[in-house]
């Protein structure tokens, strides 16, 4: 006999741990040797290794899941509890460049002219493109939440126009926050205010790209069949990523570009 | 005590009785009620309407008979050749790449020659 008499799900025996563990060394060492060496061999096939990676590991729980039938609702209630906790994870990452900025910000030190923003600084206006993007951003949610509604009750093309809206909105709001970056007077190196600002937002926009892909392989899903309107835990955990990034980025306006301003 | 199903945690949580009103599950998805016709072309209900193709059509079926095929290969190499050769590539570069990035760090190690 087999077949197995549980629920959960036994993987096959996969390489994509190793291989991603070491893509990992490759990425760490390859930006050692850009820094210091300035060369780039080691961070390109650090990014090539990582990228395959991903897609191979992705694609095969994606065979395991739809294809397979192994996410069984015990088996989706793990991961559930894996993507909460993944976000969970980076709600303290970003803590910790909350707490640099307002570290900084609400006791400016004497070098800074003893204010926020520093003497010299001119921030960027919060009621321009800076509120743009907020609006971009909470339209998105909408529009997610609208696409899993559709989802729910099964009607497909409403989910398709809903989900590629959302993914539109967030190519919008990258490609802004881009010009926006090219806009500012100031620079990463000047002093603790340009820190505070690229490292904040910087991985944000960082983050809102992980989402857009996420998103859109979601939307490729979509196409394909995969999702019913009883399972469809991919998208679940793309709508979750998605709100976090649009709160994350809420917290940044009103810190950094209101506030702070 | 009034429960309804969570779809966040997919487990049971509290509720109000005033949910009892408004049952879960029970929301119509399509309405039974066909809206008044203005004009001579008929109201077509969603679920009368054919997907269009542009997609193609839903493959998953057969692609579900195809990886649940008992003949034991593992998931990554379940299709075969382009799964093999995508593979072969990835421990290629992982490997070597990890060679070459061990030789460059002892390199880096060494004390400079003054």
């Amino acid at each position: 006999m087999t077949h197995q008499t549980h629920a959960y799900h036994m993987v096959n025996p996969s390489p994509w741990p190793l291989t991603g563990a070491f893509s990992a060394l490759l990425l760490t060492s390859g930006l050692v040797m850009w820094f210091h060496y300035n060369s780039f061999t080691i961070l390109y096939i650090g990014l090539l290794t990582n990228m395959l990676t991903m897609y191979q590991w992705w694609r095969d729980i994606v065979r395991e899941g739809t294809y397979q039938g192994h996410h069984t609702p015990i088996v989706q209630k793990g991961l559930r509890y894996g993507m909460i906790l993944f976000i969970v994870s980076e709600i303290f990452f970003f803590a910790g460049f909350f707490w640099a900025f307002y570290h900084s910000s609400l006791v400016p030190t004497h070098d800074l002219g003893g204010c926020w923003p520093p003497t010299g600084i001119t921030p960027l206006n919060p009621l321009e493109v800076p509120l743009l993007n907020t609006s971009v951003l909470l339209a998105s949610g909408v529009s997610i939440t609208w696409a899993h509604h559709s989802l729910m009750e099964g009607k497909r093309n409403s989910m398709n126009q809903a989900l590629l809206i959302t993914i539109i909105l967030g190519v919008y709001f990258t490609a802004l926050q881009t010009s926006e970056y090219l806009e500012t007077s100031f620079s990463i190196s000047d002093g603790i205010y340009g820190s505070t600002f690229f490292m904040a937002t910087g991985f944000h926009g960082l983050h809102v790209i992980i989402g857009t892909s996420f998103l859109t392989v979601c939307l490729l899903r979509q196409f394909k069949f995969h999702f019913t309107s009883k399972h469809h835990f991919g998208f679940e955990a793309a709508a979750w990523y998605w709100h976090f990034v649009d709160v994350v980025w809420l917290f940044l306006y009103v810190s950094i570009y209101w506030w702070g301003s | 005590m009034y429960y309804k199903f969570s779809g966040f945690t997919q487990k049971l949580a509290g509720a109000w009785a005033s949910e009892a009103y408004s049952p879960q599950g029970l929301k119509p998805v399509v309405s039974t009620e066909a809206p008044p016709i203005i004009f001579a072309t008929p109201t077509k209900l969603t679920s009368s309407v054919t997907a269009y193709d542009y997609a193609g059509k839903n493959k998953v079926p057969e692609l579900q008979k195809f990886f649940q095929k008992a003949d034991g290969v593992p998931i990554h190499l379940k299709r075969g050749l382009p799964d093999q050769m995508l593979y072969r590539t990835t421990m290629a570069l992982t490997v070597g790449g990890t060679i070459y990035c061990l030789i460059a760090l002892y390199m880096a190690s060494q004390p400079k020659n003054k």
